[in-house]
């Protein structure tokens, strides 16, 4: 443990002696991969600051995991430059692999070996061995409970259990990068928090980067930048509220609103539910409004952006007496740009 | 230290993964169930029937040369089908993934290869061993004429064929990716060796052109250098039993321990030979078909 805690302190110094400024940590220009007639990959170009949850979307075949195969040169590029903590993937690879650490969306690791055998061995790899392998893994311990799963044979974990020892292979030689390859499919919620709550916690201790692609949106929207690819190519990028911003408008959800009045401010409505007595909700079918019903109810208003809120608000202050304002989820950028993009790519 | 790391995985793996161990043990189990069930007795028959008349074959020298021949035959099969087996986790690593994560490690492909082929020589050598020793307790209960130097070429023997059925199932395994192509290897190669290294029924009883085609395959030398080094003793005891010459060397060609190619008689140092340029060439191909296949295209 104290390991641990040790090196979470020798970072953050080496951290606070880099100063604040985020260099690039991966740097990726035009890169190109086609398999036959596929052009997997199509001319991307992005970068991932040190110490940043970076978030790369898609939908399946959208080209995450060539990219990320290329990035860690198990797959051989056809053109672009790939830079890795400022080292060139085609001259200092070796380098580059000590720096990543991968959890790979299926754990890959021996079924049939030990928890203790399985990082030991992975461990070897990275030169690693001996005394200074037990105090990493002791050292893994605090973060990961490692300690109860030592002696169980891997293929007989549970599956949040299994990922706790990925995470612990991915992370035991110390890397800059780790990369997380859909890391909670198929995991229970609070076993996902438990995942999340290490990840977080090597952000805030090591200032680990993150490169993290998901299928739950809600995982990206804390992320510190976003790209999200399309066929091959970057169909949208920024930080959340950006692509917020940009693809969705906001809501207004309105409590304890008579529809007549709801319907008289003349915009798209959406009926959530109608109340019944104090505190209670019961829930509305789902469906656009035209208000020819006045009970009352809660009610979620779209709008184009916050000012368009605000003026909504203003113009009708007896209306808005009890409300609140949210941005659109990333579930709707998503949607917004994927479903956009491919109606681009029909026409 | 990292081959190291490889070596003592792969080979735990191999013994840990009963699925694969006992599929490399089908073969050798399938011979001792035949001499079990009627090969020994024929055997057995035909050796008694090639005894000239005036000489007589004791029950514990005919046992030993049965005996002699079963492990050869054992020895002859496991050394490669059990090479074939343990080396698939070549493929299976492929298949689970596990390769990519160990390539994601600073670690050389080469020592990766080397790992594969250090650990599955050690596997095969732990069980052909194994294997010698229950056989040579076997023999050793129905009649023992062999020396300690018998043994000592027993186990060159079943080196040198480790190497040979490792290396031939590297070079094989470069070329496999799925579950399907290991199942259908291992059972062709479970299923047939046994028939064309001699070890099911001597290549002796074969038509001429087939003993023609399987006179080029450097297995069936190794199962005669098994056959010779297993039997010498026993040879040696009909000799000073009196038996004659041609008749000894009549049953020596009967049970493949004097092979032809193409007429010429093969020596046992040509034998070695043969089957150590074999080895080499085999493990010179795997190098460079391994160097071929660096980063994925």
């Amino acid at each position: 443990m104290w390991v641990w805690e040790y090196n979470c302190v020798e970072m953050a110094e080496g951290n606070a002696e880099m100063g604040e400024s985020m260099e690039n940590i991966i740097e990726i220009r035009h890169l190109h991969k086609s398999f036959g007639a596929v052009h997997a990959v199509n001319d991307l170009s992005f970068r991932v600051k040190e110490g940043e949850l970076f978030a790369f979307l898609g939908v399946n075949g959208a080209g995450k995991s060539t990219t990320i195969h290329m990035l860690c040169g198990q797959l051989q590029k056809d053109s672009g430059e790939i830079v890795i903590d400022g080292k060139d993937q085609r001259h200092e690879m070796d380098a580059i692999r000590a720096s990543l650490g991968v959890v790979f969306q299926n754990s890959v690791l021996d079924k049939q070996l030990s928890v203790y055998d399985n990082l030991k061995s992975r461990a070897a790899l990275y030169g690693i061995y001996g005394e200074e392998f037990e105090r990493r893994f002791d050292g893994l311990d605090g973060l990961l409970g490692l300690k109860e799963l030592r002696k169980r044979t891997l293929g007989k974990l549970s599956g949040g259990q299994r990922r706790r020892v990925d995470i612990a292979r991915a992370i035991l030689h110390r890397p800059k990068i780790l990369i997380l390859d859909e890391p909670t499919t198929g995991l229970d919620p609070q076993t996902r928090q438990n995942v999340w709550d290490a990840v977080d916690s090597l952000r805030k201790n090591e200032n680990m980067t993150v490169f993290l692609t998901t299928h739950y949106m809600e995982e990206a929207a804390d992320a510190d930048y976003v790209v999200i690819l399309d066929a091959g190519r970057i169909a949208a990028k920024g930080t959340p509220l950006d692509l917020k911003n940009t693809y969705t408008g906001d809501f207004i959800t309105l409590y304890h609103a008579k529809e007549s009045e709801v319907a008289s401010l003349e915009v798209q409505y959406e009926k959530l539910g109608i109340m019944k007595g104090k505190g209670k909700v019961e829930q509305a079918e789902c469906k656009n409004h035209t208000g020819k019903e006045d009970t009352e109810g809660i009610y979620r208003i779209a709008v184009p952006d916050t000012a368009a809120a605000t003026q909504l608000i203003l113009a009708h202050p007896d209306v808005f007496a009890d409300y609140e304002i949210t941005k659109g989820k990333m579930d709707d950028v998503f949607l917004a740009v994927t479903g956009r993009a491919g109606q681009e790519g029909e026409n | 230290m990292k081959l190291k790391a490889m070596i003592i995985r792969n080979v735990k793996l191999f013994f840990k993964d009963k699925g694969m161990f006992f599929t490399s043990m089908v073969t050798p189990m399938i011979l001792l169930v035949l001499y079990v069930t009627f090969l020994g007795k024929t055997y057995t028959d035909s050796f008694r029937a090639a005894v000239p008349e005036g000489h007589m074959f004791s029950d514990g020298l005919i046992e030993a040369t049965v005996g002699g021949e079963l492990i050869s035959s054992i020895l002859a099969v496991c050394c490669v089908t059990v090479a074939f087996c343990s080396n698939m986790l070549m493929v299976q690593d492929k298949v689970s993934g596990a390769r990519n994560d160990l390539l994601i490690a600073p670690v050389k492909r080469s020592v990766l290869a080397l790992g594969y082929y250090i650990a599955t020589v050690f596997s095969t050598l732990i069980v052909c061993v194994v294997a010698l020793g229950a056989g040579l307790l076997y023999v050793r209960s129905v009649g023992w004429y062999m020396s300690v130097s018998d043994i000592a070429w027993i186990l060159l023997d079943i080196v040198i064929l480790v190497l040979f059925g490792t290396a031939l199932s590297s070079i094989i395994n470069i070329f496999l990716s799925t579950q399907g192509q290991i199942s259908a290897v291992g059972t062709i190669v479970s299923a047939g060796y046994g028939f064309i290294c001699g070890a099911y029924m001597p290549i002796s009883n074969f038509g001429e052109g087939l003993r023609k085609v399987l006179s080029f395959l450097p297995g069936t030398y190794g199962t005669s250098l098994l056959r010779n080094h297993a039997m010498r003793g026993v040879f040696g005891q009909m000799r000073a039993d009196g038996f004659p010459a041609e008749v000894v060397e009549g049953i020596k060609e009967s049970v493949d321990c004097k092979l032809y190619f193409f007429g010429n008689e093969v020596t046992t140092t040509m034998m070695y030979l043969y089957l150590g340029a074999t080895v080499i060439v085999l493990i010179a191909v795997y190098v460079l078909l391994h160097a071929g296949t660096r980063t994925r295209k």
